[in-house]
């Protein structure tokens, strides 16, 4: 009996003993975690500003729009003779600070577009509160005084506590939660599509109406259309061509897409 | 919440696991909202936290898996000895509850290991999914309860209901015991797939209240993860119950024991292999599912660091495709008639060799500088070839052809057809197999010269081909086999233990697998808790590597099976001394629950 | 003297033999005599071969009753017979001695460097920065596809093509360029079923703009000589050289109506 236990026991140890040693023999590669910014309670405002410097020309995607004039105003310099945005930023929304305000629009673009541009394309929710306030002192620090300190930081990452931004109690702040929904209904409201088409014969007509969009374009051209909208434009509409932001395959998650690809498809 | 990595000692983390069990919910916003810090991860003085973690968890599903699993064909093979009116079957059965009883302490034991394991190591991530989930939590303890008291009356009540009415009634029992079963995983799973797809909506700064159960509940992954562990946990059954026929088998001191644990490894290899042939599809979907949920996390699978833990899993595909037919062809040996197949065993084998060999060619090969070089580039100009999914899917199915040809020859072993067409019967499935094959090389050459969208298209084709062939064979064979000559009973019993020894490595192989698999799902998730909600801030934070990740799995894997030797071997002692007759009589007196222990 | 043996353990010997040679030497010189291409397999792909093959011998000699007592048959004479003392001893020396001589051949301080594991197609970042522009890398489409003549941007690609790229990656774009052999690994070829018929435009556009020091840790960006390309050519140039080299190897890209890469199964 004790022969054949241990054949048993020879076999099984035998076989994991193979398994482990093919899968040590492979050269091992483990999945590190990607570098976080995060700042300590002493981070100083240089350390700050250059972090949101990188931000703000790499990975934010801001000089898409900000810094052409035509799509966005200006923030490195002067927009509407109120220079730049370091100096004309505390005087936008009386009662909030430059930091608040600046802050605040990250978090929730659609509330504080400026008149005559097109809405704002930035999803807040893909960066951290660091990243956020690093890219909010990069922009104070654009002709006005660097306000942000680590405290800001400690008190949006944790809700509870808000004191100086209040972000997370304002509006704007439950628009940031709400915006990954994939109701189609919420997400044209918030990505402000129906800023500028018309849906069941109501709205602007500044693209063309999603009424009918369905029997027009197939559900590839469709998402084409919004993934790529410069690349052509429906009859009529020519004109409007370079208007549409071009952010929105990084304003919606795939799920997000897909739902309204299907949606306006279906519209016919 | 509070993101406080709060180095404590195992002492005070004990203490902090007895606060978040105890404390109601109003208490755990207050903590939130600062007036108590909340630490997010606790200490383990060996190996850490995580590989605490991963042991309670695995090592919990193995059990898991296997109480499931089990009462599904314990079922079936109850009814088919109620209605095919075979008694051997619901002896089945019965020996099949028995193995459940006893394996069902040791899942709930490893259930709260596992559990005590997150209060006190991981109570960040615990008390967010608590928060999340409790009213699923409540109905999980619920449904447990009955689960347990379900078997209790299933096993005990098996000899006292084994008539009439009563049987069914009995069956019906079994059949509960199988939805109780089925519904307490499908919560579980909620709970795990929410933190590999949360819903869109939840950002990491939704507070846990805020989030929507159902929504949490019912997330994208949820559904494909349910399917693909219920039949998973088919074929693990199936394994389990195999290795333990196969060691039974070899310790039986008299022929009827060994050839009743014979047929029953047969039937555990059978019901292990046959589940395993649907598995690929399960995979798929959920696989798809993962890709729609988000594309990163669907590339870091396939294509990404654990690229390699796809060949090692093609590795063990192989082995159970060989151990599998071995058995089969080594099982011949005890059926009359099966001399006539026998040389067609070596061409089978030829293609399964073959076909392991190319479905487990790596597309980016390990060499040294040298052999780089050589080769211009980690990619070998001939053999990149066979590294592709075209030829990969030609293998498999193939093998998977090839595997159901060896269960066929094995079935028809020991019968001559009767009936006057079975010469055309024969050629008819002969030429099914050809054109299967035929259509399954014919795709597999053909995508190598379209896109590869259309390639995805043809893989379809390759196993439609194949599961016609299957089904058509089958059902052409047992039209064909009726009122068939029998040139012998099956001699069961008379086996090599080498064929045993196969089932062990099937054993394993399968438990390895799950565990491997178990990696994959859940190191996708890379250094989040909940993807993209909630980031692991701990030191162990980054996803290991294979290696390591393999030596983990070997631990989870001895001590499974470590423990399930032990639990057999405790179930075998209850029912030895009580079947002499001499000690029979004195027991039927008045000690009819133990008695029922007895098994038989 | 028969050239086949007929005992199973003289035909296990020769079926390891003829699979060993077949891989080792057959790999290497017998596509090229049907004009494929083709190079020595790898040890590691060697060893993983013959391991299979090993385990379907023993396979075959086990699972036929007799044929397994004959295998074992020569094993048991060597073991007990005493007219084969001879070889018993032999064997009893050279086992150890073989070894001890793979325990120092494993242990040998050599001078090459460890096998790497590269992915040649790692996963790409969802989005990538061009120029502190952003660009969407998933679900991304070559726009010049759409947009003008294709004829014109494969002129423009093939004259970007030859400035900037044959030096390596060659005329026949089979990574055969002057400087190709210098480099190892080698340039990629694209006539190969294996590199740019697998990927999306989108992802050789990744790669060409960020060459080989882009790439994550597990594609090792030290190994790589691909320089940057967004250094020295605009968004369009690099579109324009994609559209070249489709067409000139004949090749289709990947799409992204289907899931990429949803194909499951090893890669």
């Amino acid at each position: 009996m004790w022969k054949t236990n241990l054949k048993i026991i020879g076999i099984v140890m035998g076989t994991l003993a193979l398994y482990t040693i093919v899968a040590n023999s492979i050269p091992q590669v483990a999945s590190e975690v990607p570098e976080e910014l995060t700042f300590t309670d002493e981070v100083s405002t240089a350390e700050l500003v250059a972090a949101g410097e990188e931000l703000y020309g790499g990975a934010g995607g801001c000089t898409t729009c900000h810094g052409t004039g035509t799509r966005a105003p200006n923030l490195l310099t002067d927009h509407a003779g109120e220079g730049a945005i370091g100096t004309r930023c505390g005087d936008r929304v009386p009662g909030e600070v430059c930091r608040v305000y600046l802050y605040n629009s990250l978090v929730g673009p659609a509330e504080f577009v400026l008149e005559g541009f097109p809405p704002m394309v930035f999803q807040a929710r893909t960066f951290s509160d660091a990243q956020l306030w690093a890219l909010v002192a990069y922009m104070e620090s654009q002709g006005g005084e660097v306000t942000v300190t680590a405290d800001d930081i400690a008190a949006s990452a944790d809700p509870g506590q808000s004191t100086a931004a209040a972000a997370t109690e304002s509006p704007a702040g439950a628009a940031a939660v709400a915006s990954t929904t994939t109701d189609v209904a919420m997400l044209l409201q918030e990505q402000l599509c129906l800023g500028c088409h018309a849906i069941d014969g109501a709205g602007p007509p500044l693209g063309p109406s999603f009424d009918g969009i369905g029997g027009r374009l197939t559900a590839p051209e469709i998402r084409a259309a919004i993934l790529e909208p410069n690349a052509g434009a429906a009859p009529g509409y020519e004109a409007m061509i370079g208007v549409m932001p071009t952010t929105y395959g990084q304003a919606f998650t795939a799920a997000q897409l897909e739902a309204v690809v299907s949606f306006l498809a279906g519209r016919n | 919440m509070s993101r406080v990595t709060g180095q404590i000692a195992p002492g005070t983390a004990l203490v902090v696991a007895v606060f978040v069990a105890a404390v109601p919910m109003p208490l755990l916003a207050q903590a939130a909202e600062g007036t108590v810090q909340m630490p997010m991860y606790g200490q383990f003085p060996y190996g850490g936290a995580r590989f605490a973690i991963w042991i309670a968890a695995q090592v919990h599903l193995f059990f898991a898996a296997f109480v499931l699993g089990v009462p599904m064909f314990a079922v079936v093979a109850e009814a088919m000895g109620i209605f095919g009116q075979e008694p051997k079957y619901d002896k089945l059965a019965k020996e099949f509850t028995r193995l459940l009883l006893v394996s069902y302490s040791a899942t709930a034991i490893w259930g709260a290991i596992l559990a005590f394991g997150l209060i006190t190591l991981y109570p960040g991530v615990w008390s967010y999914l608590a928060e999340i989930f409790a009213p699923s939590m409540w109905a999980y303890v619920g449904l447990f309860f009955f689960e347990s008291f379900t078997l209790y009356l299933y096993y005990y009540g098996w000899e006292r209901w084994s008539v009439g009415g009563a049987k069914l009634g009995h069956w019906t029992l079994g059949i509960l015991l199988n939805v109780w079963g089925t519904a307490v995983m499908f919560i579980a799973n909620s709970w795990l797939t929410y933190m590999m797809s949360p819903p869109a909506d939840v950002t990491p700064d939704t507070s846990p209240a805020m989030v929507q159960f159902w929504s949490a509940f019912a997330n994208a992954t949820w559904m494909p993860i349910n399917i693909h562990r219920v039949i998973a946990n088919i074929v693990f059954g199936g394994a389990i119950v195999g290795g333990y026929a196969a060691y039974r088998f070899l310790l039986a001191d008299n022929d009827d024991e060994r050839a009743h644990y014979d047929w029953m490894g047969y039937v555990g290899n059978l019901i292990a292999i046959g589940a395993l042939i649907v598995l690929p599809f399960a995979g798929y979907y959920l696989g798809r599912e993962i890709y729609e949920f988000n594309q990163q996390m669907g590339i870091t699978m396939m294509g990404g660091f654990m690229s390699w833990l796809w060949i090692i899993q093609a590795f063990l595909i192989g082995v159970l495709f060989l151990a599998g037919n071995y058995y089969l062809w080594v099982g011949m040996g005890r059926i009359p008639g099966a001399t006539r197949f026998q040389p067609y065993t070596k061409w089978m084998l030829l293609v399964l060799v073959v076909g392991v060999i190319v479905w487990a060619t790596p597309n980016t090969m390990i060499a040294d500088r040298a052999e780089l070089s050589a080769m211009g580039g980690s990619h070998h100009p001939f053999l990149g070839v066979l590294g592709v999914m075209s030829a990969k899917n030609t293998a498999v199915n193939l093998m998977i052809l090839t595997t159901f040809l060896s269960f066929l020859l094995y079935r028809r072993a020991n019968k001559r057809p009767t009936v006057t067409w079975a010469r055309t019967g024969t050629q008819v499935q002969a030429a099914l197999f050809v054109i299967s094959a035929v259509i399954v090389l014919f795709y597999g050459i053909y995508g190598y010269f379209v896109t590869a969208i259309v390639r995805i298209g043809f893989s379809v084709y390759q196993v439609l081909a194949v599961l016609f062939a299957i089904i058509a064979v089958s059902a052409i064979d047992i039209r064909m086999m009726r009122r068939a000559e029998s040139y012998g009973a099956i001699r069961w019993g008379q086996m090599p233990p080498r064929s045993q020894y196969a089932l062990f490595i099937l054993m394993v192989t399968f438990t390895w697998l799950m565990g491997l698999m178990g990696f994959a799902r859940s190191g996708i998730r890379q250094h989040w808790h909940v993807w993209e909600v909630m980031r692991d801030t701990s030191e162990f934070a980054a996803t290991p590597p294979l290696g390591y990740a393999a030596q983990v799995i070997s631990i989870c894997v001895l001590i499974f099976l470590g423990l399930v030797a032990l639990i057999f071997w405790v179930g075998g002692l209850a029912e030895k001394p009580i079947v002499t007759p001499a000690r029979k009589d004195a027991l039927m007196g008045g000690e009819h629950a133990t008695a029922a222990v007895a098994g038989d | 003297m028969r050239l086949w043996p007929s005992e199973p353990f003289g035909q296990t010997v020769a079926i390891l033999a003829i699979a060993y040679l077949l891989i080792e030497l057959g790999i290497p010189y017998i596509p090229p005599l049907f004009g494929l291409a083709s190079a020595p397999a790898p040890d590691s792909v060697v060893f993983q071969y013959m391991l299979t093959v090993l385990m379907g011998v023993l396979i075959w000699v086990s699972d036929n009753e007799e044929r397994w007592r004959a295998f074992k048959r020569p094993i048991q004479r060597v073991l007990v017979e005493e007219k084969r003392k001879p070889i018993r001893v032999a064997l009893l020396v050279l086992v150890p001695v073989l070894v001890a001589f793979i325990a120092f051949d494993q242990a040998r301080p050599s001078l090459s460097a460890p096998p790497s594991f590269r992915a040649i197609h790692p996963a790409p970042p969802g989005s990538m920065t061009f120029r502190d522009r952003t660009i969407p890398i998933t679900g991304l489409e070559n726009p010049l596809r759409h947009e003008g003549r294709l004829e014109a941007h494969y002129e423009e690609g093939k004259r970007i093509y030859y400035r900037n790229c044959l030096v390596c990656h060659g005329d026949l774009l089979d990574g055969q360029g002057p400087y190709g052999p210098a480099f190892n690994p080698a340039p990629l070829s694209f006539q190969d079923v294996g590199t740019i018929q697998q990927l999306t435009e989108s992802y050789v556009f990744w790669r060409i703009a960020k060459g080989g020091a882009g790439l994550p840790n597990e594609g090792g960006p030290w190994n790589s000589a691909m320089p940057a390309w967004e250094e020295f050519l605009t968004e369009d140039e690099i579109w324009t050289v994609i559209i070249f080299l489709y067409e000139q190897a004949d090749k289709t890209p990947r799409t992204w109506e289907e899931v990429a890469g949803s194909e499951g199964g090893p890669q």
